[in-house]
């Protein structure tokens, strides 16, 4: 192996961190070299996140020797690692919602006189270097809260720039982004790597990895297992690597027998979003739904909860109308949704896995108003051992959960309720590796109950794998149908794109 | 080193106890110190006057509270609803209605202030700070128009106050009829808050109020109810403050805010999550009421009362959850 000398930015050796009884570093090593974009994967409590706050100050290791720029650091802190260089784009968004894109550019940095702030030089110095690095015409004066979600990445990255940053760690930068702004945002981080400064990428998506990294270190159990570079090395090694184990697959087969249709939607309109969109999905059918930011695709599944009122259209189950203008109705009628921010709409983080799991379907543990517990217990108990939630008991509090835990505390809500339609919005964003094999395990067994399920991702790999049909929505309507051979990611973002459609397939 | 790692779990644990328990211990305390302190304080006749005036009413209006302040919300006009209760209460009996007709006009009047609230909160989509801040203004401007700038009505004779006596000095089995009516309120609310759907949804709607109507729940109407019930009770309150003072003192309900929205945080400080409970508050209750009445036995004036509770609250909240984040 040719070992060129790197110019590293960053060296990380002999990192041990434990928690109590908890060893969540164990001996953990990572290098970043500068020019260089590397990526950071493993499952959720791997320790990537870990590290990367040790590196970020915000937790002490235990042992373990940490060069930065060529020099040895005893002590961080979030402050003097900046200092140093150093920043840190995190998955939550840490910009004032009410600020001005110059203000945010400048927080903690600002220009001005004294204690005078001048907000007009902000602006127009983040104007500039927003012009200057992504080529963006934003107007400096917008708020943060009327930006994009990839917007605000850019003027989280610009912040950092702006600072003189020559190491960049952005983790999960693309968790809530859509394809197109995927492509700007790497063409960002590519020109950044060019310009000298070490990138380091933390995602769960691994085709992001093949595609931007040039080496990536996999991290599993508290270490280090090895740095591969992800253009040689196939998906399912480094899949492994994660997980110790052969993945075999990633999206497990199945085969069933479809049934009826249970949820069928006609002429579906929507005023500035969608219009004609109809489909059926069978009983112990998979359809996938896809489409662009903008495209209609998601105010689609909006509208089949009752979280939007469409305009007009038919939307029947098992053969009866409903009328949809709540989640209200919508859940009385037996649709059931897993809507994508989990933590503001999927389960409520401070209750308990219990009062989560039984939420939507009180009514059936309950006598003249009161719950009864033991049968609340009793049937809590049978979905915790069903979907192998990993909690230590009942009574736990969903945010004491791993992300993908908590994502079947909120698909068990409704197995308690017996739903006959599910329909997912993003169900495994920011969900590991381990877990979204788990997640699509389940929606194959709830197909296989004769559930309905309809699955809305922009995940083109899911849907191709997970899938019975994929139906594109493109610019308010259905641009395709795709299923069989013909179901494939080239396809089916072709279609999304407006590059081609297969109106044919729609009939069905 | 396995000695070393006991002796962590021992004081995470004790820690961990110490804030759990952080108001019962501040509790015994506090009566041990007052008994010691004053021969007076735990003499039957001392407990029963605490018990009668200073806890029934207080929480009542807090039981109100607490199941607000489950939902996530707030009602800063308990006082009005106490006061247009106790006014239209007395004034109906001044006017010789009968004491059954005083009292569903008082509930009436408080839940109108409840309906109100409701209204600004799930149909106008006002904070529930902000509409029940508006309803509270309101209100104690309504009392000084009604009552030519706060005048008080006292009825001392004749039919009228006989009817005030049959609520307040009546007694079932020794226990009087205030107490009786706590005591059924606070089951009452806690297996409502406690045991029951409506209960759970409050909950959940004080948890994640996106998680609640993402479930189903209908939070508009849920929460409806909330307020309407918080006002009803802080009316009992009032109607039972006019009983036993025999008059309608204008403005007077606001006394009860402050400390029953500080008796519920007390109370949070039994649950890991900091959430209310219908025990807890009844806790908060007992001791800010021994504490008003142990300073004022020992000879401390009024304001120096207020002191006194303020420092209580301040070093319980502070120990339960400066021990808490410790024992973690």
């Amino acid at each position: 192996m040719q070992t060129a000398k790197r110019d590293i930015a960053v060296s990380m050796t002999g990192i041990s961190k434990r928690f109590g009884p908890v060893r969540a570093l164990e001996n953990a090593n990572l290098e970043i070299a500068r020019g260089s974009i590397l990526g950071l994967v493993g499952q959720n409590g791997a320790g990537k996140s870990t590290i990367i706050k040790v590196l970020a100050g915000i937790i002490k290791p235990d042992s373990g020797s940490i060069v930065i720029n060529g020099e040895t650091v005893s002590t961080l802190t979030p402050a003097s690692v900046e200092k140093l260089g150093v920043h840190f784009i995190h998955q939550d968004r840490l910009l004032v919602p009410t600020a001005t894109v110059g203000e945010a550019v400048f927080l903690g940095h600002e220009i001005g006189l004294g204690p005078f702030v001048s907000r007009r030089a902000m602006q127009r110095k983040a104007a500039d270097l927003l012009k200057r690095f992504f080529g963006m015409e934003l107007p400096a004066g917008t708020l943060v809260k009327d930006l994009t979600t990839a917007q605000q990445k850019v003027v989280q990255i610009t912040r950092a720039l702006a600072q003189k940053a020559s190491v960049l760690v952005l983790d999960e930068p693309t968790a809530a982004l859509v394809k197109r702004e995927v492509d700007s945002l790497f063409d960002v981080l590519r020109r950044l790597r060019d310009d000298g400064i070490a990138v380091v990428f933390i995602s769960h998506y691994m085709q992001e990895i093949e595609k931007l990294c040039d080496r990536v270190t996999v991290m599993r159990n508290g270490t280090d297992v090895g740095t591969v570079d992800p253009r040689q090395t196939p998906i399912d090694e480094i899949i492994a690597m994660m997980i110790a184990r052969d993945v075999g697959e990633m999206f497990p087969k199945r085969s069933v027998a479809l049934g009826a249709p249970v949820l069928e939607v006609s002429n579906l309109r929507l005023g500035g979003s969608f219009e004609n969109i109809g489909f059926n999905v069978r009983a112990g059918e998979i359809v996938g739904l896809t489409g662009l930011l903008g495209s209609g695709a998601k105010e689609i599944v909006q509208c089949l909860f009752g979280l939007k009122t469409a305009d007009g259209g038919q939307v029947k189950v098992e053969g009866r109308e409903l009328l949809l203008s709540t989640p209200v109705r919508a859940v009385r009628d037996g649709i059931a949704m897993l809507p994508e921010d989990r933590r503001a709409h999927g389960v409520a983080l401070g209750l308990s896995v219990r009062e989560n799991i039984s939420l939507a379907s009180l009514r059936r543990y309950s006598k003249s108003g009161l719950v009864s517990r033991g049968s609340e217990n009793q049937a809590v108990d049978g979905l915790i051992k069903e979907l192998s939630i990993k909690t230590p008991h009942r009574d736990a509090l969903v945010r004491e959960l791993s992300g993908g835990n908590q994502q079947k505390v909120a698909i068990a809500k409704w197995l308690s309720c017996q739903s006959r339609v599910y329909v997912l919005d993003e169900p495994t964003v920011a969900v590991d590796v381990g877990a979204k094999v788990e997640i699509y395990n389940l929606l194959n067994r709830l197909a296989g109950e004769g559930a309905a399920i309809l699955l809305l991702s922009s995940d083109l790999l899911e849907l191709v794998g997970v899938c019975d049909r994929v139906l594109v929505v493109y610019r308010g309507r259905l641009a395709g149908s795709f299923s069989g051979p013909a179901m494939n990611s080239d396809a089916l973002l072709a279609a999304s794109s407006g590059a081609r459609s297969n109106i044919d397939g729609v009939a069905a | 080193m396995s000695v070393s790692a006991n002796d962590t779990t021992a004081k995470v644990s004790l820690r961990g106890f110490l804030a759990k328990y952080s108001v019962l211990i501040a509790f015994a305390a506090i009566v041990i110190f007052f008994s010691v302190a004053s021969p007076t304080f735990l003499t039957p006749a001392n407990l029963f006057n605490v018990l009668v005036n200073n806890v029934v009413m207080l929480a009542i209006v807090a039981l109100g509270l607490t199941i607000v302040i489950s939902s996530g919300g707030i009602d800063l006009s308990v006082g009005v609803s106490v006061d247009m209760a106790s006014m239209i209460f007395v004034m109906l009996l001044a006017a010789g209605y009968s004491g059954i007709v005083g009292v569903a006009g008082g509930l009436g009047a408080a839940l109108i202030v409840g309906i109100l609230n409701a209204i600004l909160i799930t149909r106008l989509n006002i904070s529930p700070f902000l509409a029940t801040l508006g309803v509270l203004f309101i209100g104690q401007s309504t009392q000084q128009l009604a009552t030519s700038g706060g005048q008080p009505i006292y009825l001392t004779s004749g039919y009228a106050a006989d009817q005030f006596n049959a609520v307040a000095r009546t007694a079932l089995f020794g226990v009087p009829t205030p107490v009786i009516v706590l005591i059924v309120l606070v089951v009452a609310v806690h297996v409502l808050l406690h045991r029951s759907v409506f209960g759970r949804y409050v909950q959940a709607m004080g948890a994640q109020p996106g998680v609640a109507w993402y479930s189903g729940i209908r939070v508009p109407r849920e929460l409806s109810t909330v307020h309407v019930l918080c006002a009803l009770l802080a009316g009992v309150t009032g109607i039972l403050l006019s009983a036993t003072v025999k008059s309608y003192v204008p403005l007077s309900g606001n006394a009860f805010l402050l400390d029953a929205i500080g008796a519920t945080f007390i109370g949070t400080t039994l649950s890991r999550e900091r959430k209310p409970s219908v025990i807890g508050t009844l806790l908060g209750v007992l001791l800010l009421a021994i504490v008003k009445n142990g300073l004022l036995l020992v000879g401390w004036n009024f304001y120096w009362q207020q002191v006194g509770i303020g420092v209580l609250v301040f070093l319980v909240l502070a120990a339960s959850f400066g021990l808490r984040r410790a024992a973690h």
